[in-house]
């Protein structure tokens, strides 16, 4: 009687255990750990699916948002919302992805995010290089500069967050921007210059922001800046130059920044969800 | 005559006087070994009770530790344990610390052959990261209150169960008992993430873990 009990008591215990087992990422090292599951690479992969999607288009239609950091409902009405629409190109994400820098935030957002119909990108957030964030993003999403031509559309997306780097590290990257006002081999192709934090903003290096400008406007056709990080949405001449600086709100606010871009010009909207 | 009885005198006093102070040396003595034990006794119950090896829980892919018993029923336990963090698709490895403490309520003796289960155990632990990226508040180049929570320290709570086998006294060579244990815990930075969206289920940020408690004495 008594051995019984034991045994039955053993038995509990261990399928207890061995149910959660059956749980996605039963055990975890370290919330900070860097273990990544699942798809690698966002920007490379959707970059690709972009420019063929585009290649030879005169019109191009896309969506600015961004901060999704901790609002993971209002992401995943987002995403079903834009599922719903045939319209768009593609989604840029202005980055804080994650709110902590943890390793499992940016793969839930992913996990999100990889449910859009069209293709996606994430630039790197001040909240995304908390910790070891940093290097999961460079992982899960891709690296911190980097640029794609969709249509005749150059998109130079930047990481803008200096107040997270020591003088070692170069944010923005002058040499990346650099590299993009080489690539651009004809005068026709339209910029847009994409960033996480903009200038004059806490994370922004402002000390170099006018040479910043100066920089960019050197792209050609540079059409307008977008921008993320202040959870508002916002219309700014920074530089009083006519470069308008345009930024999304949090997704939190549940809009989000449509963007047409005709050979004639631009239309500019804000949709809710 | 009263010479020798004066000498006899002195020397019958000074012998009294010598037994006295033996007596007086030894009462001394023995009073000197009751406090050296009494201070051993005290010092003795911080000399860790038992080691404890366990797998995951956001402390450490495994770690390492001790701790020390107390209570009526013996029903607290405090660890201290040292867990390594695997490289994955970080830089390096990391070592962490953690202070954890066990609540144990009950311990169900089940049979006669040693065993005993104990359905449930409960706590916190606080695990900080021991490297250069993380910190416990802001570095100073950040604005007042830029960044409301510490990389570095993370407060982690669990529920568990435990099953134990107290070792026959006369098979006893190293340890008086082993206990296997298994824990659900969560930490505050996803709890808070939880609280407020549905998109977020238990199986996201509950994880499992895994123990073994060897008990010395």
């Amino acid at each position: 009687m008594q051995e019984r009990l034991c045994m039955r008591n053993l038995c509990i215990f261990f399928l207890s255990a061995f149910i959660l087992c059956s749980c996605e990422e039963l055990f975890e090292a370290h919330p900070y750990d860097g273990k990544i599951t699942g798809e690698t690479g966002m920007n490379a992969k959707n970059i690709a699916r972009i420019v063929n999607n585009c290649a030879g288009k005169q019109q191009i239609r896309f969506i600015m948002m961004g901060d999704t950091q901790r609002w993971y409902d209002e992401t995943e009405d987002f995403v079903s919302h834009i599922n719903s629409r045939n319209d768009i190109d593609f989604v840029i994400h202005g980055g804080d992805i994650s709110d902590f820098g943890l390793t499992k935030e940016m793969l839930w957002q992913r996990n999100i995010l990889n449910k859009l119909k069209v293709p996606y990108v994430v630039l790197l957030g001040n909240h995304d290089c908390l910790a070891t964030g940093e290097q999961v993003f460079r992982k899960v999403f891709g690296d911190e500069n980097f640029a794609f031509v969709a249509g005749n559309i150059r998109f130079v997306c930047l990481n803008t967050n200096s107040l997270e780097y020591d003088y070692s590290h170069p944010v923005p990257d002058f040499d990346f921007i650099d590299e993009q006002l080489t690539a651009q081999a004809t005068e026709e192709e339209k910029t847009i210059v994409v960033m996480h934090s903009p200038p004059f903003s806490d994370q922004f290096d402002n000390n170099i922001a006018p040479f910043f400008q100066e920089e960019i406007i050197k792209f050609s056709n540079l059409q307008f800046c977008l921008n993320a990080h202040e959870h508002r949405l916002e219309v700014k001449d920074r530089f009083k130059d006519g470069i308008i600086y345009y930024g999304s709100a949090n997704i939190e606010k549940r809009n989000y920044l449509l963007f047409t871009i005709t050979p004639n010009g631009y239309e500019r909207e804000v949709v809710y969800f | 005559m009263s010479a020798k009885w004066s000498i006899f005198k002195t020397g019958a006093i000074c012998l009294v006087c010598f037994f006295c102070s033996m007596a007086v040396v030894a009462q001394n003595d023995s009073e000197y070994e009751e406090r050296i034990e009494q201070y051993q006794k005290d010092w003795s119950k911080l000399i860790p009770r038992y080691t404890k090896v366990q797998y995951a829980g956001s402390m450490g892919l495994f770690s390492l530790g001790t701790g020390w018993v107390y209570g009526k029923n013996n029903q607290w336990e405090t660890d201290l344990m040292f867990g390594y963090i695997p490289k994955y698709s970080t830089e390096h490895g990391k070592l962490c610390i953690t202070l954890k403490e066990n609540f144990t309520p009950w311990d169900l003796i089940i049979g006669q052959k040693g065993f005993s289960f104990q359905p449930l155990s409960c706590g916190i632990y606080v695990n900080s990261v021991i490297d250069d990226d993380f910190w416990v508040s802001e570095p100073g180049k950040y604005p007042n209150a830029y960044y409301t929570f510490s990389t570095k320290i993370r407060f982690n709570f669990f529920v568990g169960q435990r099953i134990a086998f107290k070792i026959p006294k006369a098979k006893r060579d190293w340890a008086k008992s082993l206990a296997l244990f298994y824990e659900i815990s969560s930490n505050e930075l996803y709890i808070v993430s939880a609280a407020n969206n549905h998109y977020l289920k238990p199986s996201n940020y509950l994880h499992l873990s895994l123990g073994i408690k060897i008990q010395w004495f």
